[in-house]
């Protein structure tokens, strides 16, 4: 079934045509979540409050673009507001993340020391990631979470290729700067 | 390694992480329990709205009946028809005897 007759069918109250609209989305959203997030439990509940806010605003969808766009557009701007809702909180969980990905996990090919150097090297990769501006880091998770073209990434930021393609520039210069002097070789 | 291969490993461990299987139910739990909880505080209005409309209306009733102000002279006249009076000389047997 194409999304148009899906989007009709769960408009006329068919829970079940939600639920084959989520199955086919559900990955995609909770991909965008985890480059905002880079939590699995956060990226779903992220992913969550995408698929009610869709559920309830499907009503006002005017089809002026593709579903997709839309859902990623709607997804997007819940996970902005969700990390500037949670900043405080973020910076503990991410010190819990480096303790529990060093020495939670069995990767018996990893001595204990280089386990902790992909940690801290994780983490200071999602905070390079989690400083970039917002339209920075839409554009720069949409393309390399979501693996979307610029003219998709266009489309979804409402802006041309050529700022896209200036986005993703300044995006990757902002993270080697800053990630430059700590991991670079 | 360049910088940019650390990234792009680390997004791919990011990517490689999925969802829970049975998220699509909990939303759908979700989506009911939110509609639920809407219909119970609906219901919950609409019986305060007519204990409110009915509280309004007995109270109009009360303040339209005390504003009544009767419009009729309170003055008795008093109207006595001579005529239709009965004698009372009958009663009065002293007169008649």
């Amino acid at each position: 079934m194409i999304d148009e007759q899906l989007i009709q069918e769960i408009i006329s109250g068919n829970t079940l045509a939600f639920k084959t609209l989520m199955e086919k989305y559900r990955e995609r959203v909770f991909h965008v979540a985890m480059g905002f997030v880079h939590l699995k439990e956060d990226a779903e509940d992220l992913t969550q409050e995408v698929f009610i806010k869709v559920y309830l605003s499907l009503s006002t969808f005017n089809h002026d673009s593709e579903f997709s766009t839309w859902l990623y557009r709607l997804t997007i701007n819940t996970c902005i507001n969700f990390v500037n809702r949670n900043r405080g909180k973020r910076f503990l969980q991410s010190i819990e993340d480096v303790w529990q990905s060093a020495f939670g996990q069995h990767d018996n090919e990893k001595t204990p020391l280089e386990k902790i150097e992909v940690s801290e090297r994780n983490l200071l990769i999602k905070k390079a990631i989690d400083s970039l501006p917002a339209k920075q880091r839409s554009a720069f998770v949409l393309s390399k979470y979501e693996d979307l073209s610029q003219k998709e990434v266009a489309a979804i930021m409402n802006i041309t290729e050529g700022a896209v393609e200036q986005l993703l520039q300044r995006a990757k210069n902002n993270l080697r700067k800053k990630l430059g002097p700590s991991i670079g070789n | 390694m360049r910088i940019d291969d650390y990234i792009d490993n680390f997004i791919k461990g990011e990517k490689q992480i999925r969802p829970n299987p049975f998220l699509s139910t909990r939303v759908v739990a979700e989506i009911e329990k939110r509609q639920q909880a809407k219909a119970e505080k609906t219901l919950r209005w609409q019986a305060v709205m007519v204990a409110i409309s009915i509280a309004a209306i007995s109270l109009l009733g009360i303040t339209i009946g005390n504003a009544y102000v009767d419009s009729v002279s309170q003055e008795i006249t008093m109207n006595i028809n001579d005529n239709e009076i009965e004698k009372l000389d009958y009663y009065l047997f002293e007169n008649n005897e």
